[in-house]
């Protein structure tokens, strides 16, 4: 808990006499070493996890359950593939993320590049309107919306987990930041050669934004991957049940034993998630305090 | 408003809505959804909290009688004080972890700090149900680690999901695995703003880094923690996933020892389909949740000033 702005322990014009130095490597390593204590505490539950999903089932009713796996094996995996709702549910995660995605990163990079570029009346005004609305506790439409859903006939469908989103404030929010350095003169050249409003957004702006419009998808599809209370209130069949759901039915079904599978495929729905993190950590950790900060 | 210059230095009006329409319908499918999906239905849930809305039809109309039924219920208080016991056991801690391993994360002196930021945040881009099903497995009776532990060292296992003294202490432990990581991003952004030099003033008149951390980070840090404390208030409030996995399904447990008012809000809208009143705990949840925000923001604002 310090805050330390002195430069490098080497920088020779920094270079002070030899006690405070020797005081500085012991607070280091003492910082390394909580840092990574720390860390590991952090990693447990992960470790746990994949431990757990590589454990067969003869250790799991062995008394005590050895810490420490004997034989790994990938028997839950091969179980987990056979059973046909688990494939199910991971084809309908990925069917409604590309349905989510899609559409919020067309209709919310069309509002963000308008409010960003496009000059209109009202236009600040109605921008605050957007921001606004993110303050408007989210809880409180939930029985309603349940309501009008099922007057729609919409229960069942993936349609109340896709249209509602569709145009959200945040999404329009960070495409405003990111289209706002478009220059106008490439516009205005669009313009001049009678590229109409909606082509200029189409040929000119989408092709210059993509590195925010791939942000967009992340986030995007991390919520809707990762999603759990709405598939929960809106879908009924276990065939269009979505992986979040069907780990927590399966965790349910008390009567049978099957934390393995339950393991497992936690460890399957965490592979893809981890992978967009890896690759793309940067974007994702602006976005988280893009809200925050002005 | 009406003259924004542009780039090339000619400033020009705004064209009226009839002669340029583009701008209004590239932006209208977010009024439209706003209207049918966020602002209606926020309207038309206060209507739904004053009539006998059991399933898909309404019933009578019986005025603030939810309400009523609200405040005498033993469960709905049973809720709050598990809901601020949860808030107690999470959010200060939280907030005061999250800052300290920004600081540390942001401190030239520590070596692999990109390392140990991905650490710290990885559980956060984890599923909110696979937080709960992992903790729960953690700490299951039979087959849990930390008995297993307990075990090899011959002593007793714990019922730690269903004894009333452990299960909201499981879930605070889940609740800080979670989310510090979050809240050290959002600290590691705002610790970016303080200028280096008041940190250098201070060294000069001989403050060292506890009282730096305490004299400096913290005063600047206000308006970033304010911010945590708000949105970490909201979410307590709402809380619902992790308990759910944790102990299987919307009841809260054993004797409803975890049952917080997201759950109870849940369990009373979907679960017996009183819509009526289930709409009613929303309102009173989200002017509790407004309350404390307003409160929050005050108490802030003069600690900034």
């Amino acid at each position: 808990m310090a805050q330390f702005v002195q430069p490098a322990l080497n920088s020779p014009a920094h270079r002070r006499p030899l006690m405070p130095r020797v005081k500085r490597l012991a607070t280091r390593t003492l910082l390394t070493i909580s840092l990574i204590v720390i860390g590991l505490a952090f990693l447990l539950p992960f470790y746990w996890m994949v431990v757990s999903s590589l454990r067969p089932i003869s250790e799991w009713y062995a008394r005590p359950m050895p810490l420490i796996l004997q034989s790994p094996t990938l028997e839950n995996y091969i179980l987990l593939f056979q059973r046909a709702d688990f494939g199910r549910g991971a084809l309908n995660t990925v069917f409604l993320c590309i349905l989510t995605v899609m559409t919020q990163v067309f209709f919310c990079s069309l509002a963000g590049y308008t409010f960003a570029k496009l000059n209109f009346k009202g236009r600040n005004g109605l921008f605050i309107f957007i921001l606004a609305t993110m303050m408007i506790p989210s809880g409180v439409g939930m029985i309603p919306n349940f309501i009008i859903m099922s007057r729609l006939h919409w229960v069942d469908t993936y349609l109340p987990l896709v249209v509602p989103g569709i145009a959200n404030a945040f999404g329009i929010f960070w495409m405003r930041q990111y289209c706002q350095s478009i220059p106008d003169e490439l516009l205005d050249a669009a313009r001049i050669d009678g590229c109409g409003e909606f082509g200029i957004f189409w040929r000119v702006v989408l092709p210059v934004i993509k590195p925010a419009l791939a942000s967009l998808a992340i986030f995007v599809f991390l919520a809707t991957w990762n999603d759990f209370l709405s598939p929960l209130v809106f879908l009924r069949s276990p065939d269009k049940f979505t992986i979040q759901l069907w780990l927590s039915v399966v965790s349910r079904q008390a009567n049978i034993f099957q934390p393995h599978l339950v393991m497992a495929g936690s460890v399957l729905s965490s592979i893809p998630i981890l992978i967009v993190f890896a690759t793309l950590q940067r974007y994702f950790m602006a976005g988280l305090t893009a809200g925050s900060l002005k | 408003m009406t003259a924004i210059p542009t780039t090339t230095g000619i400033t020009h009006r705004p064209k009226p809505w009839w002669r340029n329409p583009y701008p209004y319908i590239f932006i209208s499918p977010f009024y439209i959804l706003f209207v049918l999906f966020g602002l209606g239905p926020i309207i038309f849930s206060l209507v739904v909290s004053m009539y006998d809305w059991r399933g898909v039809r309404p019933g009578d109309f019986i005025f603030l009688e939810n309400y009523i039924t609200l405040f005498k219920e033993p469960n709905f208080y049973k809720s709050l004080a598990n809901t601020v016991y949860i808030w107690l056991g999470t959010v200060p801690v939280m907030i005061f972890l999250a800052l300290v391993f920004a600081v540390l994360l942001n401190s030239k002196l520590v070596r692999w700090r990109g390392a140990f930021r991905t650490v710290y945040f990885l559980p956060v881009v984890t599923s909110l149900i696979i937080t709960g099903l992992i903790f729960a497995s953690l700490f299951s009776t039979s087959y849990g680690l930390a008995n297993n532990i307990l075990t090899h060292f011959g002593l007793e296992p714990v019922q730690w999901l269903s004894d009333s003294r452990y299960m909201k202490l499981i879930l605070i432990l889940a609740i800080l695995w979670r989310w510090t990581g979050n809240d050290m991003v959002i600290m590691l952004a705002g610790l970016q703003s303080i200028p280096m030099e008041i940190y250098e003033a201070a060294r000069v008149d001989g403050a060292n880094e506890v009282q730096n951390f305490w004299h400096i980070t913290v005063p600047l840090m206000i308006p970033v923690i304010l911010f945590d404390l708000i949105i970490s208030t909201i979410g307590t409030f709402n809380l619902f996933e992790e308990p759910y996995a944790l102990f299987g399904g919307p009841g809260g447990g054993v004797r409803g020892a975890a049952l917080v008012t997201g759950l109870y809000l849940y369990s009373n809208a979907f679960v017996n389909a009183r819509f009526g009143f289930g709409s009613s705990i929303a309102w009173v949840l989200a002017a509790i949740i407004f309350a404390l925000s307003m409160i929050q923001l005050k108490v802030g604002s003069r600690k900034i000033q």
